[in-house]
This record gives structure tokens, sequence and C-alpha cells, in this order.
């Protein structure tokens, strides 16, 4: 009697671990393709089934949020965007992942720091695995830097030689100059109200040395580095950007750019990978990746995490240790993934094929990410709407900038950051 | 026998009900309670980060939202869109519709053509409208510039951007006025047209003596329903210009949907709601008594 009960339960234990499946809502981007095409290694090896739900990034948030807040999540495994890793764990959404990491021994120094500050850590502790990353730099046209034409013809007007641009305003002279004198507009700009403005000026903001709020939460952005970024910014989709950039998302811009009507365009360094590949684009092997003009670009990238309200919380740490293990990250890597750790980032296979991921890593640990707490969505949609408003010519910079310091101040207090 | 056709009457009464019953528990379900909901946590400090009602706030969420100058900005355009929205499709979808109804070729043709893109989704058409109106790659500032017209910036100009969603919505929705109203074009009894031609009356005449105050029924539908839907218009405005240039698309829909899932701020998107509801009911209100005239109405 005592061994069929044993058997039983053994058989159930085993029908248990092998019957779960893992729900994942994730965003249709190159790297969950390229992950979900390595699934089947993983359901081999574990058993365990995984399920991926792909939709748009605009649709993730609201789908996410209901889940979240009731009381059994349908996903069991999420991948955290950096706008949100301050929100969900602040909300008390995301299972703390310290003590898996300490049980199993998962070695999360080889990941870089600014990666795990972005979506690894919230407040000290940790919530989220750094899954990839899509920090911004500039993407160039090599091609029209070494036409000797524009080169001679830039030494006559400004006594230097035209080269990548090390600092915002010569970027912003050098697109001036190329709209000028060439059919090229300067930059593919993404000047759409919302997220896509406020990811691109952010880049032209962190270059000048200026931020979101200062260490004591108060905002900063209307200072006098806040209103010259916007200067520049708008000067540059002016005089030197297509004519409908104001309504431009990445796509949008990533089309001026592959038509090969655009010198340059600050964006995300996975489009470099995108603009080679000569099915979609029309420049493939004239472009190359620089860091943003300053040193400073908007970092970016997403990291893995388990709901708190998960059923499958174990085996979807399981999953986490499988797709973010030495092998599979490097494998990732090798398809087209965004890497977010040392050792994938210098692999000698991975740098052979991708020869400016060395860059890319130089980009990651100088980039700055947005502040990350609970408003940090509506802090963008604040911002995106003021620099839109500024933009259109609707708002004086300093009024745009004053008011949506103001907005800032109210949400930093209302997230109880705010310091005397 | 008095007594026995009550009973009767009675019971079928229950039957009714009876069936009745489940679509109705349905309806409040999927309607009702919602409803009501929102209305309960438009007195709360409730928010997606904090869910709870520990803070009851009274009308302070429609305080805040009322003093809010972007609410008036987009209750603003809202207003607009749906004045020009429902005037422009009313008046070329009727003029389109008197010329379908009459004897002609092709009609399923055009039929076909006119109902493709109500079935289209507005996502979709937004996405196609949005290649289309691209200032550089864009299909119609090509062949307007085969005319000789210069680019025009279609979205991203605060001006043109309104119209150019405006255009982009009659696209779509036009063909549903069309529908209607041919609908009841169609069903229109054909005796009085058949006197008024012994009578001597012209085309003009039977049109505005007849077909109009016969179609007021017909128009009045068409009208409040699209008004209805126009108000609601958020998926174009989403894909095209998300409420940009600055703010001068953003509706009121896409205002609360920004409340809601940015500013993760449920009680006060609601309270945003109902005001947006009491709105469209003064429209909806206004619209019946314009067009039915007294007495009418019963």
């Amino acid at each position: 009697m005592k061994r069929w009960v044993f058997v039983i339960l053994s058989l159930l234990v085993t029908f248990s671990l092998f019957g779960v499946t893992l729900k994942v809502l994730m965003e249709d981007v190159p790297e969950t393709h390229i992950i979900k095409a390595l699934l089947p290694e993983f359901e081999a090896k574990t058993g365990i089934k995984v399920e991926f739900e792909i939709v748009q990034y605009m649709d993730m948030h609201a789908k996410l949020v209901p889940q979240l807040m009731s009381p059994n999540c349908q996903y069991d495994l999420l991948e955290v965007d950096n706008y949100w890793a301050g929100e969900f764990p602040a909300a008390g959404w995301l299972e703390p992942l310290e003590k898996y990491v300490k049980r199993d021994n998962f070695d999360i120094s080889v990941y870089l720091p600014s990666m795990l500050d972005m979506v690894g850590y919230y407040n000290g502790k940790l919530y989220m695995i750094p899954m990839y990353n899509y920090a911004m730099g500039l993407i160039y046209r090599k091609d029209v830097l070494e036409n000797e034409e524009l080169r001679k013809k830039y030494r006559e007007q400004y006594g230097k030689e035209l080269t990548v641009p090390r600092t915002l305003e010569e970027y912003v002279q050098i697109c001036e100059f190329i709209q000028a004198n060439t059919d090229l507009y300067g930059s593919a700009m993404q000047a759409q109200r919302g997220d896509p403005i406020v990811m691109e000026w952010s880049n032209y903001l962190f270059a000048l040395g200026g931020d979101y709020y200062d260490e004591k939460w108060h905002p900063c952005i209307n200072d006098e580095k806040g209103i010259k970024a916007t200067e520049l910014y708008i000067r540059v989709l002016k005089n030197a950007a297509p004519p409908g950039a104001l309504s431009f998302n990445l796509d949008d811009a990533f089309r001026v750019m592959a038509q090969g009507k655009a010198f340059s365009m600050i964006s995300y360094n996975w489009m470099v990978a995108q603009l080679e590949d000569p099915k979609k684009s029309k420049v493939a092997g004239k472009v190359a990746l620089a860091p943003m003009p300053g040193g400073i670009g908007l970092n970016g990238g997403w990291g893995w995490a388990i709901p708190k309200n998960s059923q499958h919380k174990e085996e979807a740490w399981e999953f986490i240790k499988w797709v973010e293990s030495p092998e599979i990250a490097k494998r990732r890597a090798l398809m087209g993934g965004a890497p977010t750790r040392f050792d994938v980032f210098t692999d000698e296979e991975v740098v052979k094929k991708y020869p400016w991921y060395p860059k890319v890593m130089w980009l990651l640990m100088y980039a700055k990410h947005v502040p990350e707490f609970q408003y940090s969505a509506q802090m963008i949609e604040v911002v995106g709407r003021e620099l839109s408003l500024a933009a259109s010519g609707k708002k004086s910079i300093k009024d745009a900038l004053d008011t949506a310091a103001k907005e800032l101040e109210r949400l930093s207090k209302l997230a109880g950051l705010w310091k005397k | 026998m008095l007594k026995r056709r009550h009973s009767l009457k009675q019971s079928e009464k229950f039957t009714g009900w009876m069936f009745m019953i489940p679509s109705l528990a349905v309806m409040a379900a999927v309607v009702a309670v919602p409803l009501l909901f929102s209305l309960i946590v438009s007195f709360y400090g409730y928010t997606f980060v904090n869910p709870t009602f520990n803070v009851f706030l009274g009308f302070g969420n429609y305080r805040t939202a009322l003093s809010d100058p972007y609410f008036w900005h987009s209750l603003w355009v809202t207003v607009k869109f749906v004045v020009f929205v429902v005037s422009i499709e009313f008046t070329l979808g009727f003029i389109i519709a008197l010329m379908l109804n009459r004897k002609i070729r092709f009609k399923r043709v055009y039929y076909t053509i006119l109902t493709l893109p109500m079935v289209m989704s507005p996502v979709a058409v937004g996405l196609i409208w949005k290649m289309l109106l691209h200032p550089d790659l864009g299909v119609l500032n090509y062949f307007l510039g085969l005319i000789g017209i210069g680019p025009i910036n279609w979205l991203a100009d605060s001006t043109t951007a309104f119209w150019s969603v405006l255009m982009v919505d009659i696209w779509q929705q036009i063909s549903f006025m069309i529908l209607l109203l041919l609908a009841g074009l169609v069903s229109l009894p054909k005796e009085p047209y058949e006197a008024a031609t012994i009578d001597g009356a012209n085309e003009f005449q039977k049109l505005f003596y007849i077909t109009i105050p016969l179609m007021r029924p017909v128009m009045v539908a068409a009208i409040i329903i699209r008004t209805i839907f126009a108000f609601r218009t958020f998926d174009l405005i989403y894909v095209l210009t998300r409420g940009g240039p600055g703010v001068s698309t953003e509706v009121l829909s896409y205002f609360i949907y920004r409340k809601t899932f940015m500013g993760l701020n449920l009680a006060e998107a609601s309270a945003t709601s109902y005001v947006l509801l009491g709105v469209v009911m003064f429209f909806v209100v206004i619209a019946f008594k314009v067009i039915y005239k007294k007495g009418e109405i019963s």
C-alpha cells in the first residue's frame, strides 16, 4: 500500500513538472524571435513548455498591468522594459530574485554594471536579470564623411576637418552643413510626440551633462543645460531633418535612413544590423556606429522578471537560468541578438561576426537611462507633450520645460522621492 | 374568461423575461458593472500603483480634471473634430447615397468598393495612411509633386495634422453613412414620388419635399450613431499622430487613455470619462431637439 502511494505521488510530481507551460508576453522584435527559435531545446531539456504571446510594444503595458494586479497572473514570466523597471517593483508586482541567485550560484558579475543598474536592481534589491540592450548612439554614413569635395568645402567654411562629431554642437553643425550642401537630410529624426521624441531628445540632454532630476529628486530639466539641449534639438529639427520628422517614430526614421536619404540618425544600436542588411536597406556597407556626440547617450534595455503572483516561479527561474546561460547568451548574440554581458560582447566569434559590438559595449558602459520610479511612464508622456509643443512652435522652450518641470516635481513628490 | 386571458398574458410576460435574463445578465456584467465601478472609482484616490479605496476625494478628481488646461484643450479638439467629421460625412454620404439610389450599372461594384474601408481595422487604416502621407516617401506627395504642388507636411504641422486626421477618418467612416442612408432611401415608399411626378414636381422639389422629410428618422439615427462613434475616435489618432504635434490632435479619448495607462491614475481618468459621457449626452440631446421638431418625437 505504501509503495503504491509513493509511486502515485512520484508520478504526480513528474507529471506536474512535465505538464507546466510557461506563458510569456513578448515584444515583437528580433530578440524575441531569436529566443523563440531556441525554445525547443529548453523544452527537450527540462520538459517545461514555453509559450510566447508576441505583441507590439504599445500594447504591452496595458496588457500587463491588469494581470499583475489580479490574484493570479496569466503570465508566469515577464520581460520588463526599463520604463517600467521602477513602476513594477515599486508597486510590489515582482518577485525579488536574490534568493534564487544565491541558491543556484547564478553569476551576475558578468553583466555590465549599467545594465544591472537599469534592468536589474531597484532600490538596491535585485528584481530583474538583464535580457537585451537598446542603448542609443550615432549612426552615420561613412561614405558621406569621406567625400573629398564635401571635406574641402567644410574645411573652407569652418577651418577644420569633417570627421565624426565629438561634441553635440559639432554634430548639429555637421548636420546643417550636409543638409545645405547635399541632397541628403542631416539627421533622420524621430520627433513624434510621446516616447519617440523623449528618447531622442534625452541623448541631447545627457550629451550636454543635463538630467531630468538632481540627486534630491528636484527636477532640473529646465536648467541651462536642458534649455540648450532643447534649442539644439529644435535647431536640427528645423534645419537638418526631413520635413515630417515631427510625426516620425523609429520606423519612419529608419525608412528615411534605409532609403539613403539621410546622413545620420541618433538611434538604437541594433539598427546598424538592420541597415547593414542589403534586403532592407540601400545603404548596406556604408553605415557605422559611434557614441553619441558628447559621449553619453541614452541607455535602454529589457530585463527578465518573475511576477509575484506567478504560479510557476521555479519553472520561470529555470527558464531564466537557461536563457541567460553563457552558451545560450552567446548563441543569441551570434544570431543577431543584443547582449548585456561582458563575456558575450568580447567573445571572439561574436566580435568576428559583428565587428561593431565592442563599440556597443563602450556605448552601454557610459550610457545613462531615464529616471526609474513609479511614474516613469507618466514622466515620459509629460516631457513628450511639452517637447512636441516647443518643437511645433506652440510654446517657447522655456515655457515648455518649466511646465514639464512643474509636473515632474509633482510626480517625484507623489512617489515620495522628493527630498528637502 | 377575462381572468384567463390576463394570466395568459402574464405567463407570456414571464416567458419573455426568462428569455431576456441571460442576455440582460451579460449586459449588466459587461456594461453596467464597469460603468458603476468607474463611477465609484472616480470619487476615490484609486491608482494602479495603489489600488485601494482608502482615500475618499469626493469631487476632487473632477475638480483636478476640470482645472487642467490640457483637458479643456482636448475637449475643444474633440468637439471640433466631431462637428467637422459628422457634418462632412453626412453631407457627402447623403449625396453619394442619392447617386447610388438610381438605376445605374455596376452598382454592386460600387457597393463593394465603398464597404471596403469600413471592414478594415482602424489601426491598419492608420498605418496605411501614415505611409501614404509620408512627406518624403509617400505616394500622395509624389503625385502632388507631379502637378507642381510642393510637398505638404501632412502630419507634422500643427494645423495640417488635424485636417489630415479628419480626412483619413472621413475616408474610412463615410461608407457607414452611405450604407445607412442608402438603406433608408431604398425602403422609402414609391407612391408619393408617383403622385408628385403626376403633379409635375421636378427632381429638386421631390428631394426637398418628399425625400428629406421622409428620411428624417434615418438621418437622425445616422447622425447620432456617428456622433457617438466620433467622440470615441482613438485608434486613428494613436497610430497617426499620438495627439501631436504638440497637443493639436489630442482628442479626449486619447487624453483619457494617457491618464489611465501612462499616468496609472484610474480615478482621475474615470472622472474625465464621466465628463466626456456628459458632453456626449449633451450633444445627443441637442441633436434630438434640433432634428425632431415639436410633437414629432412622440
